[in-house]
């Protein structure tokens, strides 16, 4: 505007009137401007007194560009829903970011990360909440803020790991290289937390210099950073006379006592902890240790060797005493007193027998086993009374000898001999044997049925290697199975009752007729319609199931019957051709936000399309004075009034995508403000009206 | 198997997953029942069975799908598997052996020198990623052998792959990204 300076005169007091729109030079009188724009709110007055201010809101999120006429128009209608989606979003964010208490700059930065998510569509299939959550995270992981995952968690009330999983893909996804996490970034805060008053900043930068000490130990890697923190803030109050327990500290750093205990011991293996304080300010000490992991495992594979040579030690050690125990055992012997009655038989029993018996042992064939296993039993227990009497009366010595007499089988009694061992050892042998018996007994059973090698036809079972009577032993016999049986039935009594209950109630309702199957996950498929016309498929589909509840049926299928002659041809061309993809989403919000059910999409778009097709039908004839159909190119105006604003969102977008596809038949959509979807539908012969005396109003408003 | 330097670099296979069907509804009470060495969950619908030689945990659904784990080579759970379908055939059942697959490898493999994990993930990025405040170790996807090594800062490596010979690969691919971060350790 040149109101500055006139153009004829020079002169510079020029005279804005606002009333008239001009500006008039006041020395030379000459009009420099006429007809001023004014920005300012203009007010219509509506049906009814009704006054609204004229214009429409441009979201500072939206399009960037002014919404164009005509083509650009099925984007911009697009990014209404995305531009709600934004909105809300922003919300979020800002929302938590105030809990974190993080600055603008960050919070817009959360912003642009979640825009940059929502136009990759990775919002699909998660909680907003979780993207938010991450969206933050990544913020404040580039900005270095001293933000943990954890305190996110906390404040949604979310496990950690399922957040971290978010993070990491949003990572991923946008390429964001997030920069390591640095325990030195949370010592200031958790100082902070810890009240040092006045010594905070020494007492932190004492905190720092141990983590250092620490990263350079390689203590840090693959741990917690928190858990540092708090090792390093600890010992740091300490240095500086502050007494922090460990609880406090592992109240303001978050993780638990056993941690912070460990971290605390690795440190004081490091040569770094044998330093004082005065030192420890001053010097650095320039060896590096290995991480503690790494030292544990050493040592454990350490212990492992010595055991290892322990044990060879011994079994050299174990040779020589064994020679010097078979001496003291025939001495004993011979001065032992001779065992009369029933011990007798088994005082004789000397090594001979121990091969007998041996023998016997391993070889199994015990027709019967139940009453070889009672003998063995009789047998063992009358041992364990015998070793007991005779360690009364005699010594070690003799005990040893009689265990080994007896229990031949277990000679492994070359170690220490005490008494709970081998008869540990014997109770030991006897299940044992006893199975062994078992299967052998099975096995001869089985003989008889063993099948053959079958192959079967097509998936044959190949059958080298494997030990068919291995897999015999697999299997249980008979008594066995009874056995089992019960047991498992007294297991799994509550499951089973819980089984037959269920049972009970679903026949008694299929004898009520009540009965309802489970409702199977399996969509059934929608019978292909056939129908001539959108509006006859619109018949078909109305008689099926009612969908909205907010559509009044009967008014639209009065609609149909009314326009079906000029809008037949241009629906169905419309509902036939394929949406661009960018419309599709929004089509199918809009679907979806209409109807609770998902449906056919082609039936939806038909359907939708027709009743679109409808209402432009209305327009079109209603408007026939003013514009020809169908060829004609009008204006499509869109009004965004947000005065309802689920109305608009819903109703606006909905006629726009699917009058641009067609450049063949372009139908003028003339949008009606309307208050409501369910009243447009209703009302839809006063919409007429309203239409056509809003005509020229509409097409002004823009 | 050797890796591309000197010393042999010791690839421990630790677990073999297989699975594989039988074609037949298996009834698994009946199995439940007659195994000896079975674990009946209905609440699952499984029955988790045992073989002890090889070591192998198998889990039997009645759709006759069929998991087998903890065998120690694709060897051992093609034979493990066999002698599961052996053994479902002698209780009964009309076994067929098909569809064996083997679904994932893990092995386990120890480097001579410690890994600095922050330099590691800063040289590899984006393939590699390390979250202290999740997991201990670095992780690295390599896509086209659809493997994932876990690089731990004490040297060892855990990888998990579809088959032995692309957990090979892995770590042949990885050994020089490794190299690279080492850190050597002092002997103390």
């Amino acid at each position: 505007m040149s109101s500055r300076v006139c153009r004829t005169c020079g002169g510079s007091d020029i005279d804005v009137d606002q009333a008239r729109g001009s500006a008039v030079c006041t020395s030379c009188g000459s009009v420099l401007e006429d007809n001023i724009i004014v920005s300012e709110v203009q007010f219509v007055e509506g049906s009814g007194g009704v006054s609204s201010a004229v214009g429409q809101f441009v979201s500072a999120d939206g399009p960037v560009k002014a919404p164009l006429l005509g083509s650009g128009f099925h984007t911009s209608v697009g990014k209404e829903s995305r531009a709600q989606t934004l909105q809300g979003g922003k919300r979020q964010i800002q929302q938590l970011g105030s809990q974190l208490q993080l600055n603008q700059h960050c919070l817009d930065t959360a912003f642009n990360f979640f825009k940059m998510v929502v136009s990759k569509h990775l919002t699909r299939g998660r909680k907003t909440e979780h993207v938010i959550a991450a969206c933050l995270y990544l913020v404040c992981r580039t900005e270095g803020t001293p933000h943990m995952l954890l305190d996110l968690s906390d404040l949604l009330q979310v496990n950690v790991y399922i957040l971290g999983k978010t993070f990491l893909l949003l990572a991923r996804e946008l390429c964001i290289n997030a920069p390591a996490i640095d325990p030195c970034l949370y010592i200031p805060r958790f100082a902070h937390m810890l009240e040092f008053g006045l010594k905070t900043h020494e007492v932190s930068m004492t905190a720092l210099r141990l983590v250092q000490r620490m990263k350079r130990d390689w203590m840090h890697t693959g741990r917690r950073p928190s858990g540092l923190c708090g090792a390093a803030l600890l010992v740091a109050a300490r240095m500086h006379k502050f007494r922090r327990t460990v609880k406090d500290v592992i109240g303001v750093v978050k993780v638990c006592q056993t941690t912070l205990r460990k971290r605390l011991t690795e440190f004081e293996d490091t040569p770094t902890s044998q330093l004082t304080i005065d030192e420890f300010m001053r010097v650095d000490l320039e060896q590096e240790c290995d991480p503690p992991s790494f030292i544990a495992a050493q040592h454990k594979a350490k212990m492992q060797q010595l055991e290892q040579e322990l044990a060879r030690k011994l079994d050299d050690v174990e040779g020589e005493i064994s020679c010097y125990k078979d001496e003291i055992e025939t001495e004993l012997e011979k001065s032992r007193p001779k065992l009369r009655g029933i011990y007798a038989a088994y005082a004789k029993e000397i090594d001979p027998e121990d091969a007998e018996v041996l023998s016997t042992t391993s070889d199994p064939e015990e027709p019967e086993v139940e009453e070889d296993e009672l003998q063995a039993a009789a047998q063992h227990l009358t041992q364990d009374f015998l070793c007991q009497v005779i360690q009364e009366e005699e010594g070690r010595g003799k005990k040893t000898d009689d265990r080994e007499q007896e229990a031949g089988p277990d000679m492994e009694g070359v170690e220490t001999q005490r008494q709970a061992a081998p008869l540990a050892a014997i109770l030991g042998k006897l299940p044992s044997a006893a199975s062994l018996g078992l299967q052998q007994t099975f096995e001869e059973s089985e003989t008889g049925e063993k099948p053959d090698d079958e192959q079967l036809e097509g998936g044959e079972l190949d059958l080298d290697g494997i030990d068919d009577q291995e897999i015999d032993k697999y299997i249980l016999n008979e008594r066995e199975v009874q056995m089992k049986t019960e047991l498992w039935m007294k297991q799994n009594a509550d499951y089973l009752k819980e089984q037959k209950e269920k049972e009970e109630r679903i026949k008694k309702e299929k004898e009520q007729g009540t009965y309802k199957e489970k409702p199977k996950k399996s969509r059934k498929k929608k019978e292909q319609m056939e129908a001539s016309t959108a509006g006859e498929a619109i018949e078909r589909m109305l008689e099926k199931k009612k969908i909205s509840s907010k559509i009044n049926y009967d008014v639209l299928r009065d609609l149909n019957s009314r326009g079906t002659g000029s809008g037949g041809g241009s629906s169905p061309s419309r509902a036939s051709s394929d949406p661009p993809d960018i419309n599709a989403t929004t089509r199918k919000r809009v679907n979806r936000r209409r109807r609770k059910k998902a449906s056919n999409a082609n039936r939806d778009l038909a359907a939708n399309a027709s009743m679109m097709g409808k209402r432009v039908r209305l327009l079109i004839s209603s408007t026939s004075k003013k514009k020809t159909s169908n060829q004609t190119e009008n204006c499509v105006t869109m009004t965004t009034d947000t005065t309802t604003e689920e109305a608009a969102a819903e109703g606006t977008p909905d006629p726009e995508p699917y009058t641009n596809p067609t450049p063949a038949a372009p139908p003028t959509v003339l949008e009606e403000e309307e208050e409501e979807e369910d009243e447009v539908e209703e009302e839809c012969v006063s919409a007429l009206q309203l239409v056509g005396d809003y005509g020229c109003e509409e097409e002004e408003v823009f | 198997m050797d890796s591309s330097n000197d010393d042999a670099l010791d690839i421990i296979i630790t677990n073999v997953v297989a699975t594989f069907r039988t074609r037949c509804h298996l009834n698994l009470r009946t199995i439940a029942l007659e195994g000896i060495n079975v674990i009946y969950k209905p609440e699952l619908g499984k029955v988790l069975m045992k073989l002890r030689k090889p070591k192998i945990t198998a889990s039997i659904w009645s759709s006759g799908k069929i998991i087998c784990t903890g065998a120690t080579s694709e060897d051992e759970a093609k034979l493990g598997a066999r002698r599961l379908a052996r053994c479902l055939q002698k209780l009964g059942f009309k076994v067929r052996f098909s569809a064996f697959k083997v679904v994932n490898v893990l092995a386990v493999c120890s480097m001579p020198f410690a890994v600095h994990l922050i330099d590691f993930t800063k040289n590899n990025r984006p393939i590699a990623s390390y979250e202290p405040e999740l997991h201990p170790a670095a992780m690295y996807r390599i896509k086209h052998l659809k493997a994932t090594v876990q690089v731990f800062s004490t040297g060892s490596v855990t990888v998990t792959g579809p088959n032995v010979q692309n957990v090979a690969t892995a770590v042949e691919q990885i050994y020089p990204l490794l190299f690279e971060c080492r850190k050597p350790l002092c002997k103390s």
